[in-house]
């Protein structure tokens, strides 16, 4: 049985056949499966605010009292990663419940703070494996293994675009984070649901999306260039029929045409007021929030963010002087993130956006490097078997602490979550169940959460 | 199969050992570092000690009930408290390089031999140290009779320790040598019978035998001949990275002779330009790059300015067909093959460009230099993820920590030498050149030594002493890995490489050419020929090729012309539904696969088409994004620090580590490029230039256009929308719309697809 975009694309409708006119048509092609959504979404696009090399959890939404009671005490169970350190360390971070649900964080995050309400904290995560490179790999596609499509490659494939002059799916990064493209790779599905990675180490705009602008041709010319390249490419195609890839480029194309109109507007942050500007902080992490803001605002369905600096590809690593890190690091998060959810909500758009927040896993609760005693050196691990995570907005329930880990912060141990059922989770609230958004490929149908996932109600409003 | 996590069930044990503090003992447990990008849950074993908490954890432990409360009572709180202070991974310092904190770590003992042999009370230096006959352990006074007696008795029963699993860190002892040399990729290849009858029509070279015959198997036959336009467009851009000129095309088109393939193959294997070509697939294995990722300020003393040379070596090398085994050897240690010929040493770039970090003065920093020698040397040359041994015994792969650090021994026994280029160049009291530009960038021998392992990657948790030397699944039998002594052991290990001794080498090399022809290698992780990588779709052929390759003297352009003259090769790419439902990925090659170009070939391509290209061989590096610059893309300018933006939008990998082969994204960032900027436009007005002073008339020249840069003349259709676009410009844009025509030809899919 063919769906309904496959025979769109073997109708050949669209552009060159019938000029640009139909070019939009064919963009169409790029709207919902026919059966998708499943049931009502309560979001319609989502912000993945991803902190590389893995946010401290004991630091930030799970306090954990009896580390500084049994300071210094072995860890034992299923371990990872032995310490090579003097046992646990206690944050020396205070904690306090706020808003009216009570929600507790650590003084590092005093603006998010302010949102408590609208957060939905998972203490409960846990993943496959405490390395960078599968970490990354699971929380982006599932799978540690590469390549597969990616959460965000999905979410465009089931849903489609909200505006074909933009892609669906955007990656900002200034540069590239460890393991790099294949964390937005599309992979077996069809290739304009990639994520297009934007680097935002320079965030002029003829920076972030270079060559915007023909030097010479006016946009009427071009257009009547491109209708030209496009029968020439049709043409092309059609001799080679099954070429997935030829669509892809074709559609790239159109795309990169479209976005001409629209990009260097949406992708331009100098024309936000300087008060938003503060808002979010002039870091790169902030100015990224707020273009993703932007982004968002122009029916981009699906943003990444990624928490990466010019010298290092994974800030939050923090295998040594964690405290200090993490001091800095949230800092910087906390603004842009609370400055993200305060924005979201004064333009009416947290309600059906959902922001998520976190890393490929924790940090360990014992220290690391800690020779001496001396907390200001010393560092935490990799963590994967108990790590906090947010989300808010997007149909999420805010106020809410969901699950716990033990008293250390060792193991997820109370409705624990694994990164499946996150993303079971995320596609149930953008209006997908998990089980039957797939795609055959290699003689079988792929699913991202694969045969594993459950979506974690007790979150969903 | 993937274990999976969710149903682990997990616990603190609190355990009283002695006193009142309440102390958490920790387990040995199975270290991750983060080099395997495919790791598989290793199962976990949890030890228990006096239980307080948790009742689930007797179903498990009820099994070794006694053996384990022995152990639990009369040893583990001996080991504890009188020898982990001196012998565990707490420990500051690990005297003696031995660990008493795993059973693995025991029974594998130190620098002196095994501590604990089970049953065997005499081999057990444990036993012998306690009674202080051999050692005098602990330091601080003999322990009491009834100490000593318990751990007899606990030898003599078999020494059980329930501590950890018989893999993770000590895996070394654990190792079954004979098996694993099983796998496959630890055979040496060998000839293979074909496995058909040659005279079938489908049969050009032995290669295809194999083949085919895996095709029979599923019922699948090999598409036709591609036409003799796509066949010289294909085999041009492969063998030369360049488009062919339409005098070219139509000369093989027009030629009846039945060797007319062959012809043209050699022409081709004799330009220049080939091995300009084919000198990028190497430089990409061997992380080629002329800087540093981490450059403070202005100090660029830790730059490569005349990186270049070696990258000329490398088009030289293969223009001139240097066999494999020597290009490597040349590679790894021209400098003790040949020290006289100072010219050869300039290959040694292949380790001499190597990344430096900051703060070199520093051991963490050397041992992270040292890491990114063994992993472009073992993933490069070998196929091996050598690397994720660092920081513990592979875990899928039968390579322990310790051959690790006798490979790193080799290169912390070699140092990065800036040799000066000539007489006339200042230089510093030990030889090198005062200023980098001055030098060339090689490597040559230092203070020799051998590493101790690093316990857990960490430089200052020594373990045993790792000799120079091979690593051990690499060689015929455990005893033949012997220790290097000649100098640094760069010459050895060149030798134990470039070897057909090697069951690696060969594979590895063939395999990346075969990708290279075909766009997909016979083993699917050509750099991971380990048991995490794939199997070889056609083993038989790899091997049966990989042989063949050594017998003809390891020349690659043997190799390529093998390959090439293949039917396989010369296949059409034509897309049969019936087929395609069999095959989908193309894994049988029942059709040549339809491959896109790399930027090089694609931006020489446009260079090509618009006459510009210079035909200049070697020299210092250039910008390939300037619109003048008209030399080929393999001599572009490669940073560390920040890559040419158009080669990183065009998928040029990171060169701060060995790629084993090139991602492919489709992006609209790549098409405003194509389409906007001043690199296209200029590539463009040359092109329309070239073809209207060619011809008069719009339909010669579009003619033209399609013969030069698409090797073939367009059809009635291409050439109707062609004069349709062209017609429809009005007559200000006279100047202009053949550039434009021009562009949208140049920006075409056609243009960097080959067929």
């Amino acid at each position: 049985m063919l769906n309904r975009r496959q025979m769109l694309q073997q109708a050949g409708a669209g552009f060159g056949m019938v000029g640009l006119a139909g070019a939009l048509n064919y963009l169409q092609a790029g709207e919902a499966l026919p059966s998708i959504p499943h049931f009502t979404p309560k979001a319609k696009r989502v912000i993945f605010l991803f902190m590389n090399g893995a946010p401290s959890h004991v630091d930030t939404f799970d306090p954990k009292p009896a580390l500084a009671k049994h300071e210094g005490a072995q860890p034992s169970g299923e371990l990872y990663r032995k310490n090579t350190g003097s046992g646990f360390m206690p944050s020396p971070f205070k904690f306090r419940a706020h808003g009216e649900s009570g929600v507790v964080m650590s003084e590092l995050l005093p603006n998010l703070a302010a949102h408590a309400d609208d957060l939905c904290v998972l203490r409960s995560m846990h993943t496959n494996v405490p390395n960078h490179e599968p970490g990354l790999l699971v929380m982006n596609s599932g799978n540690q293994q590469p390549v597969r499509p990616s959460l965000g490659s999905w979410c465009s494939y089931g849903l489609g675009t909200e505006n074909e002059n933009l892609p669906g799916y955007v990656v900002l990064c200034p540069g590239l984070p460890v393991v790099g493209p294949q964390l937005w790779s599309s992979s077996f599905l069809p290739g304009e649901h990639q994520g297009m990675s934007v680097d935002t180490n320079d965030m002029h705009v003829d920076k972030l999306v270079a060559n915007l602008k023909h030097p010479n041709l006016t946009r009427a010319q071009q257009q009547r260039q491109l209708e030209f390249l496009s029968k020439l490419n049709r043409l092309h195609r059609d001799k080679r029929q099954g070429e997935a890839e030829l669509d892809a480029q074709i559609r790239a194309m159109e795309l990169a045409f479209n976005m001409q109109r629209e990009a260097s507007e949406a992708f331009d942050v100098r024309r936000e007021p300087a008060h938003i500007h503060d808002m979010y902080g002039q870091t790169p992490f902030g100015q990224s929030c707020l273009l993703a803001r932007r982004l968002c605002e122009n029916g981009v369905r699906f943003l990444q963010v990624y928490y990466v600096t010019k010298t290092g590809k994974q800030p939050w690593d923090t295998h040594s002087e964690n405290n200090k890190k993490h001091r800095e690091l949230c800092a910087d998060s906390d603004r842009a993130t609370a400055a993200l959810l305060t924005d979201l909500k004064a333009r009416g758009m947290l309600e059906d956006t959902l922001v998520i927040w976190g890393g490929e896993f924790g940090r360990t609760p014992y220290a690391q490097n800690n020779k001496n005693k001396d907390y200001s050196k010393a560092g935490r691990d990799h963590h994967h078997t108990g790590f906090s995570m947010f989300m808010a907005g997007g149909g999420t329930r805010g106020g809410l602490m969901y699950g716990n880990t033990d008293e250390f912060g060792m193991n997820a141990v109370e409705n624990r979550v694994h990164v499946h059922d996150l993303h079971a989770t995320i596609l149930h609230l953008m209006g997908i169940d998990h089980k039957r958004l797939t795609y055959r490929y290699s003689g079988r149908d792929f699913r991202l959460t694969d045969v594993y996932g459950e979506v974690v109600r007790g979150i969903v409003s | 199969m993937l274990v999976r996590t969710r149903s682990r069930f997990v616990m603190l044990i609190r355990t009283k050992i002695s006193g009142d503090a309440s102390v958490i003992l920790t387990t040995a447990r199975s270290p991750d570092a983060d080099c395997v990008p495919a790791i598989e849950i290793m199962q976990q074993q949890t030890i228990i000690l006096t239980i307080c908490l948790s009742s689930i954890l007797f179903v498990s432990a009820a099994v070794f009930a006694d053996e384990n409360e022995f152990f639990e009572k009369k040893i583990r709180p001996v080991l504890v408290e009188r020898c982990f202070k001196c012998h565990s991974e707490q420990a500051d310092k690990v005297k003696g390089g031995l660990l008493l904190d795993s059973r693995d770590a025991s029974r594998r003992g130190g620098d002196s031999g095994a501590a604990v042999v089970p049953g065997d009370l005499d081999a057990s230096l444990l036993l012998s140290a306690l009674r202080y006959e051999s050692f005098e352990m602990p330091p601080d006074g003999k322990l009491p009779d009834a100490v000593i007696a318990a751990f007899e008795t606990w030898i003599k029963q078999g020494a059980h320790d329930p501590r950890d699993a018989p893999t993770g860190e000590a895996a070394a002892a654990e190792i079954n040598w004979e098996e694993a040399r099983r796998f496959w990729a630890f055979q040496l290849p060998t000839l293979h019978a074909l496995p058909i009858d040659v005279s079938v029509e489908t049969i050009r070279r032995p290669l295809d035998a194999f083949v085919v015959s895996r095709l029979n198997d599923s019922k699948l036959t090999p598409n036709p001949e591609a036409s003799r336009n796509v066949l010289i467009r294909r085999v041009t851009f492969d063998l030369i990275g360049l488009p062919p000129t339409p005098e070219e095309v139509k000369s093989f088109v027009e030629d009846k002779a039945p060797d007319a393939f062959e012809r043209l193959v050699e022409r081709l294997l004799a330009s220049p330009q080939y091995g300009e070509r084919w000198s990028r697939t190497w430089l990409d294995l061997a992380r080629y790059a002329e800087d540093q990722a981490h450059i403070v300020g202005n100090n660029t003393a830790l730059c490569y300015p005349n990186a270049y040379l070696y990258r000329d070596w490398v088009i030289n090398a293969f223009n001139k067909d240097l066999p494999y085994d020597q290009f490597v050897r040349q590679q790894l240690a021209a400098d003790l093959v040949n020290p006289d010929d100072k010219a050869s040493h300039i290959a040694l770039g292949f380790i001499g460009l190597g990344p430096k970090y900051y703060r070199r003065s520093d051991i963490e920093v050397m041992a992270e230099e040292w890491e990114d020698r063994v992993d472009t040397v073992a993933r490069g040359l070998l196929g091996l993820t050598i690397a994720c041994a660092r920081c513990h015994d592979h875990k899928y792969d039968p390579i322990p920590t310790e051959d690790y650090y006798s490979l790193a021994g080799i290169f912390a026994s070699t140092e990065m030498f800036n040799r000066p280029l000539d007489a006339q160049r200042e230089r510093e009291k030990d030889g090198r050149a005062k200023k980098a530009e001055d030098a060339v960038h090689i490597v040559r021998d230092t203070k020799l030594q051998d590493l101790n392992v690093f316990i857990r990657g960490d430089v200052k948790k020594k373990g045993q002493v790792a000799k120079r030397r091979f690593p051990r699944i690499l060689c015929s039998t455990e005893s033949l890995s012997l220790a290097f002594e000649k100098g640094s052991g760069r010459l050895e290990l060149a030798d134990s490489i470039a070897t057909r001794d090697n069951s690696l080498t060969a594979r590895v090399i063939v395999n990346r050419v075969w990708g290279q022809l075909f766009g997909e290698p016979i083993v699917g992780t050509p750099s991971n020929f380990g048991s995490l990588g794939e199997r070889p779709t056609h083993p038989d052929l790899l091997d049966d090729l990989s042989v063949r390759f050594m017998n003809s003297g390891w020349s690659l352009k043997w190799l390529q012309r093998e390959i090439v003259l293949s039917a396989t090769y010369r296949q059409s790419s034509d897309i049969d539904s019936a087929k395609q439902d069999i095959d989908p990925a193309n894994r049988l090659l029942w059709r040549m696969n339809r491959r896109r170009l790399s930027v090089e070939a694609w931006r020489d391509a446009l260079l090509s088409v618009g006459d510009r290209l210079a035909f200049q061989l070697g020299g210092p590096s250039i910008d390939p994004q300037a619109p003048d610059e008209r030399r080929r893309t393999a001599y572009s300018r490669i940073s560390r620090l920040e890559l040419d933006a158009m080669l990183a939008l065009f998928d040029f990998p990171d060169p701060n580590v060995h790629s084993p082969k090139r991602n492919e994204t489709t992006t609209p960032l790549q098409k405003l490029f194509v389409l906007n900027s001043p690199f296209m436009v200029r590539q463009a007005e040359a092109f329309a230039r070239r073809v209207t002073e060619a011809e008069a008339s719009d339909t010669d020249r579009i003619s033209l256009a399609y013969k030069i840069a698409l090797g073939r003349s367009p059809s009635a259709d291409e050439r109707e929308i062609g004069l349709t676009f062209l017609d429809g410009c009005d007559e200000a844009e006279e100047e202009t719309r053949w550039v434009q025509y021009a562009q949208i030809v140049l920006a075409s899919n056609e243009m960097f697809m080959l067929d």
